[in-house]
């Protein structure tokens, strides 16, 4: 019974807590966004020729773990089967914060944009992913700085 | 060329349902599906065991158990006890009960494979008389005539394992608690056929069933004593102690039965029996016997390890 009262505990905690993250979380992304639009990450792989842009690479890395609330949601979720939706805003905020991360070094470069952008998922839970369940989100691309006008 | 990034609605890559609706349907769901098959299971599994026949069961019994603490004259009063309830109760052919005293001081009693009973030292030197005695013999010995130990095994094997085959995610390790909790519906099932077998075996000894109830008093008593409040009913492998009261009242009205009776009193060397078993009990437990606390909750054992 004692068991039965700490899971509720915990999952009412993960629930309010992950609730207030979430909300607080995608207002920083949607005002952060709303700021870098102005520098365009671009899937192409063929950047324009003129001018003469310097290069470089800029990376941007977001590791999320899930909150006891959205891992028990996921793990019902698997008994029927479906979309686990639970993870769907979690993850949607790991890719957004990633962009933004890397926008931003593309930025503190003086970048005018980022060309061939690209994601890359990791699991880091190797093989206990049944008690820990986190990812990497990587996003990386070719960041295009304007020459220098003398 | 121009590049920029247009601006993206949101919600797209977010499915719009909300998380607790979406936890009250699944949980909801897979709630009623492990209860449901788990009391199927659990029919199913007490049935099946309930078909092993008692000769088989009795080489399962958990022979470490079965030192008994008792002398000789204590023995043969309970044996003699038993045989006159067994009389009552229209045992079996072939099913023999074997009673065990054990001298600790823990407070309980109960049925397990192959028609054993152990009786604790702590319990029965609180009993006011015979017939709280005969009451709790009975109750014992109704549950080996019901074959309750081993089909509480096939259930409890059942339950276990449609639980372990569906969850083997240790998230969702909290919904095998409604297995479990299915399971004691199936034990506290028992012990009210058990309570009503018992009473009648005492009714039909003694004509009356005055002093029965007193077992439940004894055990309500040594609860509130020992400060344990008694879990809510879903969470309890027997019935309320107050509930057990009524059932008897009840049971009594229905069939017309004297409630009230003078009480046989217990032998009057009862109490140097008492004795003499925590001795013996001590002795051993100077040897290399198991510490008295390891002895009281095997693992094995059918879930009636409760007083009553």
């Amino acid at each position: 019974m004692y068991s039965l009262i700490l899971f509720l505990v915990l999952l009412s905690l993960g629930y309010f807590i992950g609730q207030i993250a979430e909300r607080r979380h995608y207002r920083s992304i949607l005002e952060r966004e709303e700021r870098l639009n102005s520098l365009p990450a671009i899937a192409s792989r063929h950047p324009p020729t003129e001018p003469h842009y310097h290069q470089a690479l800029v990376t941007g890395s977001t590791v999320v773990s899930v909150d006891y609330f959205k891992r028990f949601l996921a793990a019902l979720r698997n008994l029927f089967g479906g979309r686990v939706t639970s993870y769907e805003s979690l993850l949607d905020r790991a890719r957004r914060e990633s962009l933004l991360r890397m926008k931003q070094q593309a930025k503190a470069l003086g970048a005018a944009m980022v060309f061939n952008v690209k994601y890359e998922t990791a699991s880091i839970s190797k093989g206990r992913g049944k008690t820990i369940g986190s990812v990497e989100i990587l996003a990386y691309g070719t960041a295009l700085i304007p020459p220098r006008v003398r | 060329m121009k590049y920029r990034n247009p601006r993206i609605p949101e919600g797209i890559n977010v499915s719009d349902s909300h998380p607790l609706k979406e936890l009250l349907i699944l949980a909801g769901g897979a709630l009623l599906l492990l209860v449901l098959l788990s009391w199927l299971l659990g029919q199913f599994g007490g049935r099946l065991a309930r078909l092993l026949p008692f000769e088989k069961e009795a080489a399962m019994a958990p022979v470490s158990l079965l030192r008994s603490d008792a002398g000789s004259d204590l023995q043969v009063y309970l044996d003699r006890l038993g045989d006159r309830l067994g009389e009552q109760m229209d045992l079996p052919d072939g099913m023999l009960i074997h009673f065990h005293v054990n001298g600790n001081e823990t407070f309980n009693a109960f049925a397990t494979l192959g028609g054993n009973i152990l009786l604790y030292r702590g319990l029965l030197e609180r009993l006011p008389h015979e017939n709280a005695l005969a009451m709790l013999l009975a109750h014992e010995m109704a549950h080996i005539a019901h074959r309750d130990p081993i089909a509480g095994i096939g259930q409890g094997l059942a339950i276990q394992g449609l639980i372990g085959l569906l969850l083997g995610d240790p998230n969702l390790a909290v919904l095998g608690s409604a297995g479990i909790y299915t399971q004691l519906h199936y034990t506290r099932e028992m012990e009210r056929s058990a309570d009503a077998a018992a009473l009648n075996a005492v009714h039909d000894l003694y004509g009356h069933i005055g002093g029965a109830e007193d077992l439940f008093r004894v055990i309500r008593a040594q609860r509130e004593y020992s400060g344990d409040s008694e879990m809510p009913a879903i969470f309890s492998s027997h019935p309320l102690d107050a509930q057990r009261l009524e059932a008897i009242a009840e049971l009594a009205q229905e069939r017309g039965w004297t409630t009230t009776g003078e009480a046989t009193p217990l032998p009057l060397e009862f109490g140097r029996w008492m004795a003499e078993a925590t001795a013996r009990a001590t002795d051993a437990a100077g040897g290399d016997e198991p510490e008295p606390g390891e002895a009281t909750s095997p693992s094995y054992l059918p879930p009636h390890p409760h007083p009553g």
